[in-house]
């Protein structure tokens, strides 16, 4: 039993593991070779970013900026699909929205989300209060993919799932309930993990440019990393934000969606 | 024996109070020099509890009269009354919902009329049995073969609790075996419940098979072409004599009907 469970998991996890070596293996082939910054620093390896990581936990560093940015990020979110989701029926429910709005939102969703940062930055950080110009390229980046989500599994509902509905009488809420949420459910959580990622890279992007020194996240780090020349900070900051944007997504919205493909037979089981 | 294989008229008074009336509905669609006349005057009475196949080639406009029976869709004239109710549909496709199991894809149409748990259960429970999937009352769809999901789809239209059912071409995706166990098992249902029941389909052996009255139509627009009395003891078989020989006829009439029409 226990011996079957151990091979399911690594026979889940083996692509994975060897799609990781290959990255740090060019990494090390990098350093091996010798690439250097202009001024004449050498690229730290893998090695020392994991090192970095252990020194700037032991020295207090690196834990309270995740958290701290873990908080923007799921607050951002947060905000983000509450709002995606308000437009996303709106646009649904409303044809006359849906043509001007639709298209919109195809365009905000290909803005990279950077563009956002000056604006946010004159209009909200006012006062060294940055949260709020975070918080707002976060929704402008994620809020899109939600509402698109949203809109195009109502566009993808077949037809006779409409014509079953009429023939049963079914209206108001009820129609919602028992035919809508549940028919366009695999298309908004399509939208919801496609939004953390871009929540994700529009929370560093901000980060890094709106940075202050008062309230520091992993951006911040990386742009400290930056101006002190400091390298293996730097690349321990990157991986730390690489290694959390796949833990979210694997562990938070890839077993969501699997979950609910599986269960309509549209993913083997 | 008892076969009758003489034609009728097409307007046919069954009684005083018809269950379903089709009193000249003609439908119409698009406008001026692009309009495309679907049906043509078609009128029809059924009584409570009959059984009325609707045949004809693919094209003849079997499907529209069906939607508008249903009130899927409007009439351009003409009129159509049922007795009571909203008709229970069922299409060619099963159109279950993937989400649900096949317990609460039945129990669909009693939420939506608020029906209490117990009593959903029930009338679940007593439609599973009768089509044969009691014991896959937790499966999902996916997990089901054609043949299945035709019965979750039928007990569903069941569980509508409407007088009248509405069969668009349902068994046309199955294969022969399953759909000739699908006909013994609707026919027992029929006669179990009751219903009236109007089936849409391009198979004449089935028509014949199932049918108290089969209602040819030809096609573009769509007319009343013949309609026949099928007055053959049953259950019926598929293979049997009277059932391939009123077949033979109207086969005839169908192929007739599409040489007038190729001509045109």
């Amino acid at each position: 039993m226990e011996r079957n469970r151990l091979q399911r998991i690594l026979r889940a996890a083996w692509p994975r593991v060897v799609a990781i070596g290959i990255l740090l293996g060019i990494w090390q082939l990098l350093v091996v070779v010798g690439v250097q910054s202009p001024g004449g620093e050498p690229l730290p390896g893998p090695g020392d970013a994991i090192a970095e990581i252990g020194y700037l936990v032991h020295t207090d560093v690196i834990v309270p900026a995740l958290v701290q940015t873990l908080e923007r990020a799921a607050i951002g979110y947060l905000l983000a699909l509450v709002l995606g989701t308000l437009i996303g029926l709106a646009v649904v429910r409303v044809p006359v929205l849906r043509a001007g709005v639709g298209s919109l939102l195809a365009g905000l969703q290909s803005l990279p989300s950077v563009v956002w940062v000056p604006i946010a930055t004159l209009f909200l950080a006012i006062g060294g209060q940055i949260e709020n110009a975070v918080y707002f390229v976060v929704i402008m980046g994620a809020f899109p993919s939600i509402a698109m989500g949203l809109m195009s599994s109502y566009d993808n509902i077949p037809p006779l799932t409409f014509s079953l509905a009429r023939s049963m009488g079914a209206r108001g809420p009820r129609y919602y309930r028992h035919f809508i949420f549940s028919a366009t459910l695999p298309g908004y959580v399509a939208g919801m993990k496609q939004a953390w990622a871009f929540s994700w890279r529009s929370l560093m992007a901000a980060e890094l440019i709106i940075g202050s020194t008062a309230s520091s996240g992993l951006g911040q780090i990386l742009d400290n990393g930056r101006s002190l020349g400091d390298l293996p900070e730097m690349f321990a900051a990157l991986l730390t934000i690489l290694v959390v944007g796949i833990a979210v997504n694997d562990l938070v919205f890839a077993p969501l969606e699997r979950g609910l493909l599986r269960r309509r037979g549209l993913v083997p089981a | 024996m008892n076969v009758a294989l003489a034609p009728r008229p097409s307007v046919v008074t069954l009684e005083a109070d018809p269950f379903v009336t089709l009193n000249g509905v003609t439908k119409v669609f698009g406008h001026g020099k692009r309009a495309m006349t679907a049906l043509e005057d078609m009128s029809l009475e059924m009584a409570r509890g009959e059984f009325v196949c609707v045949l004809g080639a693919s094209g003849c406009g079997k499907s529209t009269l069906l939607s508008l029976i249903a009130g899927l869709d409007k009439v351009t004239s003409g009129a159509i009354e049922i007795a009571d109710g909203r008709p229970a549909v069922m299409f060619q496709e099963p159109a279950l919902l993937p989400w649900l199991t096949v317990r609460r894809n039945v129990e669909l149409p009693m939420r939506l009329h608020n029906l209490d748990p117990d009593q959903r259960n029930q009338t679940a429970n007593r439609l599973l049995s009768m089509v044969g999937l009691i014991d896959f009352a937790d499966h999902r769809p996916h997990q089901l073969s054609g043949g299945m999901r035709q019965r979750c789809a039928l007990a569903r239209a069941l569980a509508q609790d409407s007088e009248l059912l509405l069969m668009d071409e349902p068994f046309a995706a199955l294969d022969a075996l399953t759909r000739d166990s699908l006909h013994d098992d609707l026919n027992r249902i029929w006669q179990e419940t009751g219903k009236t029941i109007i089936f849409v389909t391009h198979n004449v052996r089935e028509a014949v098979r199932l049918g108290d009255r089969v209602m040819l139509m030809t096609p573009r627009p769509g007319r009343v072409a013949q309609i026949w009395d099928v007055d053959i003891v049953r259950p019926r078989e598929l293979d049997s004599f009277e059932v391939s020989g009123l077949a033979h006829e109207i086969t005839a009439q169908l192929r007739a009907g599409a040489v007038i029409d190729g001509a045109k």
